[in-house]
């Protein structure tokens, strides 16, 4: 199964400031492509921050810290489904369970019901994988540097999922170096 | 804490701009690239090596990112981490057992990724954190297989701090 959607809203960042990408990528020829990493998006976002290229400029207001952890919880719930015929998924499970409390809890809302049906394993690949795009590109919208440090955390909990449910099933666990955001390992 | 995960803490910690923070991030990985390196051309064999000598490339690939990450700051790139760091950080990698050479990583994945999350605290650049979290997020799936080959269970931790 290919997932396109949300590698194609990194490149959308990525496209956003395209002439810095472009100008790094020249002084930076031979070393990994665009294609290759699309994690670099932030990096040179990094360098459109000093050019004065930010959120408010596109006229909108940021959505509260509150909103974005509403928004996860709701990624987190899909992400949390039982995984059909994998050792260890149960772990995983409750896990996934623990992250959701926390999300409500900080966000105010209600924890609500999670997947209660169980999928098979590429579907919970692409769901896992989903939430960790979700988490890394909420971390620079959240204002409190706690929450940013939470949401890193959670982060890296759903990769280590997403390795350890490979693993289990005999797959490569680690397929790419940076967590999915390489367009060869989006599973 | 102990000797790695301390050394590496106090680099994150010692850093006082954004350039600072992200050239301890640069540090960490290529000593990290070096760590693996040394390690399958010692302690590990079989499929620990030929794991070890992949995750050698992808630390070189996050050394890129901060590379990437500082020349958007304009902060250039003068000095690289060589053997001689890895010495400082993990003396007698090459020559440790094979669970030692293990831990010894996994302490190392660890500290950089509670290093990267000091970053998320204190960047003020936050769109660069989205690198930042990419490769701390790559380093928590090298600490998966790390916890599994030393067998230390459970493999995941539901709030994953790199302690």
């Amino acid at each position: 199964m290919v997932v396109t959607a949300p590698v194609l809203g990194v490149r959308l960042t990525v496209s956003k400031y395209d002439h810095g990408i472009r100008a790094a990528s020249r002084l930076r020829a031979g070393s990994y492509s665009r294609r290759r990493f699309l994690g670099a998006a932030g990096a040179l976002l990094g360098g459109a921050l000093i050019g004065g290229c930010g959120a408010e400029e596109a006229g909108k207001s940021p959505p509260t810290d509150a909103e974005v952890l509403e928004g996860l919880l709701r990624r987190e719930r899909a992400a949390g489904a039982a995984v059909i015929g994998v050792s260890g998924s149960e772990l995983i499970a409750r896990q996934d369970a623990l992250h959701a409390r926390r999300l409500a809890s900080l966000a105010g809302a209600d924890v609500g019901r999670g997947s209660t049906e169980a999928v098979e394993l590429p579907e919970a690949l692409v769901r896992k994988q989903q939430a960790v795009f979700a988490y890394v590109e909420a971390v620079p919208r959240l204002a409190d540097p706690d929450l940013r440090v939470f949401v890193m955390q959670l982060a890296a909990s759903e990769a280590e999922h997403l390795a350890a449910l490979r693993l289990a099933a005999g797959q490569e666990p680690v397929p790419d170096a940076f967590a999915g955001f390489t367009e060869r390992s989006v599973p | 804490m102990s000797s790695i995960a301390a050394q590496v803490a106090e680099r994150f910690a010692a850093a006082r701009t954004d350039a600072g923070l992200l050239k301890a991030g640069l540090y960490v990985e290529e000593v990290a690239a070096l760590a693996y390196d040394a390690a399958a051309d010692g302690p590990l064999t079989g499929e620990d090596r030929a794991q070890a000598l992949r995750f050698a490339g992808h630390e070189r690939e996050h050394a890129d990112v901060f590379e990437t990450m500082l020349f958007a700051l304009t902060v250039p790139v003068r000095e690289h981490a060589t053997e001689a760091d890895l010495q400082e950080l993990i003396p007698g990698l090459r020559r440790a057992r094979r669970e030692e050479a293990l831990a010894q990583l996994a302490e190392l994945e660890g500290a950089a990724i509670a290093g990267y999350q000091q970053l998320g605290r204190r960047l003020r650049a936050l769109d660069a954190l989205r690198s930042v979290a990419t490769v701390m997020a790559g380093g928590a799936q090298h600490l998966v297989v790390l916890r599994s080959a030393l067998r230390d269970e459970p493999v995941t931790r539901p709030f994953e701090s790199g302690r």
